[in-house]
């Protein structure tokens, strides 16, 4: 099933939202009307039922004539008159008495009870699951079109925005679809349905509640008009604030440098009380009509008390027909003013539909999404580049490029010099077809540079600009980014899950694929497996001067022994190798190994007592403190006055010798056991009370936080003697049997295996290292990446390294390793062109210069384009593209080094002038 | 040993003899306790200035790098400061500090030390009064050795 595509050719948005539901869910509209209306009859048949039942059984007419029984459930099928109205008995009914006849009425109406209820059951599930199917193609084509938004439209167009339509303002469209067509067709039969049992019981009964509803159906909309003006209103408001929120909370950094707090804290509040405002004026509008909508449709049981209740004692009217026009009347206004709100909803989401629609306008979006085309076999993108007549101007129609044309023999290495002109970075973007909109035309060997589809350029085509965009996940996520274009192996899944899903996704106009197959294209990179990509990678990184990060990361990253137990038992092993090292070289004393029989002077005190690592906040830090588990026991280890004491203690030291700093001081951060805040409230907490014993249940909570963060070898106050010390160790096993009784978010130590919680270098270590010697982290560091090549398990560290997770743009990263990840990015997928369009700029000088000599030597027979701001690195280029005036001149570079593989021209010549 | 025990070293020090015990109880909190081996080095001739040291026990050599090799020119002991001077004018180390048997030293991190300074005038005052006091030996130093 996979590799077959579904609806990959995007067509516009409809302009009518009943067109698109229509064209999109017409037979499961149908299915459902059908069922509606074959759910009439019994409908019907329950209106009709409590006459009989008071008029036939209760009141006895079925039997005036004298009979002791009547029949029950006959069926008689009767010809219309125009066939001669025979009739033909099918069933005669069962004979039955009055009380028979009864209770065998009553059941019945219990019986059409039922049938009614399941009929709106399935109705009901049907609808919605209608309405969610079609919420998820809405949603589905609103991304395939957000991928669709060009280069400009991105300048104008809010993510956030974008974001808030597709989550929030599409919902109450993706509501209403599900009753877009079936609520009209059965609220207005069952409005139908119920008008008509009035009229067939009384003509003049039923024309007042239709001239009713006249009047209703009439009003009630026009008074709506009003609140669909100020519905749009809102819509475009709350969207801005969206858009507002994200963009301060993305630009917080200028809030803050600035300190315009107070004015954000204005603006969002003033767009706050529009909404508001909105929002009042719409409940206002909304509660008359509503009112005035609840009073006509009780304007209509007032004539039938009225007018009815005078036939019926005038004796022109039964009490039973009387009784049963109330009862249909009862059915009669919910349906209308569901109906009467259905209008309303359908007004409403119409106009939220065109708002949503006009943001995915057709000139913002660029054609076609052809992104699965195969790109297959594709000869590579080489021959003479030509550039023919070029003509761009910028957004204020100044010109930038006038006529511009040039010739350059592809593979070639390109300076684009661009004297500090930004024309130089347009340049390159046009080339990689990051911007369409230029006069002229581009060709590369004999393709059209614009005419190239997306597939193609995706993969030879790679561009790496200045910021790089980097999506949370890890690094490796990252790296492999553009080798995603197809699913090519299939994983295991449930069949029958896997059907399912398919199906759906076709009902839909959703892609089939699995996200959770092998999308990675291992041949473009020329790896046989995942290991073989990672090694790949891992390569690139550290020719890109990245080796020691990932590396560093890989000691800081996280492994799954039940994912990777081969690697779990190296680890395991590395750590008696380390040890023996230590022991050997008489470096024993660097680190203070975990001991289960050993209290650990270089751990805290909360990692004493757990013995292992906590993986979920509420074990962390001082959450540990009002931990009840945690709390009970230290208790039965009788440790608890002797943590409060030590608190006191520490928050004596620290008010004593923190005071006089102010607060925010950097030494508070770095050092206090007490924030700068809370100092006053913990001074108080010590003034409060003289003696441990004098405290009170919260203040013994707070003291017993402070002491979880010591240690004693690095603060030194001196609260742990070795009589407390065998007290912890022996507390260990309290907490563990505690932790234990509530599955505590604790991973314990075990000299034998590997703890998941902790890090790589944790976990080799298996102990802290020690505050006391000099220098000992840099000598423990050495001696961990000696035994990690000792024992060959440098390749898995750094494979660890790359599961490192880059966050949010990948700001968990500096600057330099963000730009080697979207370089090493552009790498892996080995492109016949690679531009770079500043992408270097966060490196020095003499790391830049390297990385180009890299690019130019990973690059070898294929082209690099790469923006330079003057001739200082242009030393190892083929060509050098210079701008001014609107013109660009090219010409071989004559300061070439001579190593170059390529035969190069003996001088400088210009190889194509510019035409004015 | 404990931050009692080295405010009571700290005290010994002239430079922070006249300084608020609350002070040196900071400064002896915000420093790390560390010990060196027999010929570890503290630091060597060249480094960048990154820390002081005050040696709470043990010993040590100052050492100067010249081109027939590494002499000794003094020995430190007890409650000597070490690297203050570099701290303070932001300079390479003058000298190589090597322990001369397994010595335990306070070692006064740069920027905490500065930041202490910047805080706290009358730490300012005291240093200030110890290099003037040390400026006036020098002095009298070179007029003794200027004068046969």
């Amino acid at each position: 099933m996979v590799g077959q595509s579904v609806g990959d050719i995007v067509r516009p948005m409809e302009k009518s939202l009943f067109r698109y539901i229509w064209t999109h869910s017409k037979r499961d509209q149908l299915l459902v009307c059908a069922v509606v209306l074959v759910s009439q009859p019994f409908y019907f048949a329950s209106l009709d039922l409590p006459r009989q039942i008071v008029n036939q059984a209760i009141q006895g007419e079925a039997f005036r004539e004298g009979q002791a029984t009547a029949p029950f459930l006959p069926f008689t099928l009767s010809l219309p008159e125009w066939l001669g109205g025979a009739s033909f008995p099918i069933f005669e009914g069962f004979e039955v008495g009055r009380i028979g006849l009864l209770l065998g009425l009553s059941g019945l109406f219990l019986f059409f009870v039922i049938i009614n209820g399941a009929f709106k059951y399935w109705i009901n599930v049907a609808k919605g699951v209608l309405g969610e199917r079609m919420l998820r193609r809405l949603r589905f084509d609103l991304f395939t079109m957000v991928l669709r938004f060009t280069p400009e439209a991105l300048r104008t167009v809010k993510s956030s925005e974008t974001a808030t339509i597709i989550k929030d303002e599409v919902e109450p469209v993706g509501g209403f679809i599900g009753d877009a067509f079936i609520t009209p067709v059965f609220l207005g039969m069952q409005a139908l349905t119920a008008l008509f049992f009035i009229m067939v019981q009384n003509v003049s009964l039923g024309l007042m509640a239709l001239a009713v509803v006249g009047i209703q159906f009439t009003i009630i909309p026009r008074m709506r008009r009003e609140l669909l003006r100020l519905g749009k209103r809102r819509q475009i408001a709350s969207r801005q604030l969206a858009g507002r929120i994200a963009e301060v909370s993305d630009g917080i950094e200028a809030v803050q440098v600035h300190n315009s707090y107070a004015w954000e804290r204005a603006e969002i509040g003033q767009r706050l009380y529009q909404l508001f405002d909105l929002r009042l004026r719409i409940y206002n509008r909304k509660f008359i009509v509503k009112f005035i909508n609840n009073f006509l449709s009780q304007l209509t049981p007032f004539f039938f008390y009225s007018v009815g209740g005078y036939l019926a004692i005038r004796g022109t009217l039964d009490i039973g027909q009387l009784v049963a026009v109330i009862a249909a009347y009862r059915e009669l206004p919910p349906p209308l003013k569901e109906l009467i709100d259905w209008d309303q909803q359908r007004l409403d989401v119409q106009v939220k539909y065109d708002q949503v629609t006009q943001h995915f306008s057709e000139e913002r979006l660029a054609p076609t999404l052809l992104a699965k085309e195969d790109a297959g076999e594709e000869a590579p993108l080489v021959g003479p580049l030509v550039a023919e007549d070029l003509r761009v101007s910028d957004p204020h129609g100044g010109v930038i490029l006038n006529g511009v044309s040039f010739e350059i023999p592809l593979p070639a290495d390109v300076a684009l010099i661009s004297g500090g002109a930004s024309v130089a970075s347009l340049m390159a973007q046009i080339l990689a077809r990051r911007m369409t909109t230029f006069g002229g035309r581009i060709r590369i060997g004999e393709q059209d540079l614009r005419q190239i589809p997306p597939a193609i350029a995706g993969q030879k085509i790679a561009y790496a600009g200045v910021d790089p965009i980097l999506f949370p996940g890890s690094i490796r996520d990252n790296l492999v980014y553009g080798l995603r274009h197809k699913p090519l192996g299939q994983r295991k899944e449930d069949e029958r899950e896997a059907l399912r899903r398919i199906r759906e996704a076709q009902r839909t106009g959703n892609p089939i694929e699995n996200v959770a197959d092998e999308w990675i294209d291992y041949t473009v990179v020329g790896a046989k497996d995942e290991d073989d990509l990672d090694r790949i990678l891992i390569d690139l990184m550290k020719k890109v001067g990245m080796g020691n990060e990932i590396y560093l990361f890989g000691l800081a990253g996280r492994i799954d022994p039940e994912r990777d137990p081969q690697l779990a038992e190296h680890l395991v092993e590395a750590r008696r190798r380390l040890r023996e090292t230590f022991q050997a070289e008489g470096m024993a004393d660097l680190v203070e190994p975990f001991d289960p029989q050993q209290f650990n002077d270089q751990s805290t005190i909360a990692e004493n007592l757990l013995f292992g690592v906590p993986t979920s906040d509420a074990f962390r830090g001082r959450n540990l403190a009002e931990n009840s588990s945690f709390r009970s026991a230290i208790d039965q280890a009788g440790l608890f006055d002797e943590l409060v004491h030590m608190g006191r203690q520490i928050a004596e030291t620290m008010a004593e010798i923190f005071e006089g700093l102010p607060p925010g001081h950097s030494l508070f951060e770095q050092f206090s056991f007490i924030g700068a805040e809370e100092l006053p409230e913990f001074e108080a907490i010590l003034r409060r009370s003289r003696s441990d014993a004098a405290l009170t249940k919260e203040d013994r909570t707070r003291l017993l936080s402070l002491p979880l963060a010591y240690i004693e070898a690095r603060h030194r106050l001196g609260l742990i003697d070795d009589k407390l010390k065998v007290q912890f160790v022996q507390a260990r096993g309290y907490v563990r049997q505690e932790f234990q009784k509530v599955e505590a978010d604790v991973e314990f130590y075990d000299p034998e295996k590997i703890c998941a919680a902790a890090p790589v270098r944790d976990n080799l270590l298996f102990g802290r290292v020690s505050y006391r010697v000099a220098n000992a982290q840099a000598r423990v560091a050495e001696a961990i990446s000696a035994v990690v090549k000792g024992l060959d398990l440098l390749e898995d560290i750094e494979r660890v390294g790359l599961d490192r997770q880059v966050g949010t743009a990948g700001r968990l990263l500096t600057a330099q390793e963000r730009a080697s990840v979207n370089l090493v990015r552009c790498l892996v997928k080995r492109p016949d062109i690679l531009v770079i369009d500043g992408a270097l700029a966060p490196f020095d000088e003499t790391r830049a210069q390297k990385m180009i000599k890299l690019l130019i030597e990973l690059g070898r027979g294929r082209s690099l384009f790469m923006v330079l701001p003057n001739d200082r690195q242009v030393e190892d280029f083929d060509i050098l593209m210079r701008f001014g005036d609107g013109q660009i001149t090219t010409e071989s570079n004559a300061g070439r080094t001579s190593e170059a593989s390529e035969p190069q021209p003996a001088n400088a010549q210009r190889i194509a002038g510019e035409v004015a | 040993m404990t931050l009692e025990a080295e405010v009571q070293t700290l005290r010994q020090v002239p430079m922070f003899k006249d300084i608020d015990p609350a002070r040196l109880k900071l400064l002896a909190f915000t420093s790390e306790r560390v010990q060196f081996a027999d010929r570890q080095r503290f630091f060597s001739q060249g480094d960048a200035s990154d820390s002081a040291y005050v040696i709470l026990e043990g010993r040590a050599d100052v050492l100067l790098t010249t081109p027939t090799g590494e002499i000794k020119v003094a020995e430190l002991e007890g409650n000597a400061l070490v690297g203050e001077m570099g701290i303070l004018s932001d300079t390479p180390r003058s000298a190589t500090i090597m322990a001369s048997e397994p010595t335990t030293a306070l070692r006064i991190d740069r920027r905490v030390f500065l930041e202490l300074l910047a805080q706290f005038p009358q730490m300012s005052l005291a240093v200030m009064r110890e290099l003037a006091k040390r400026l006036e030996q020098t002095n009298a130093k070179l007029v003794a050795k200027s004068t046969p």
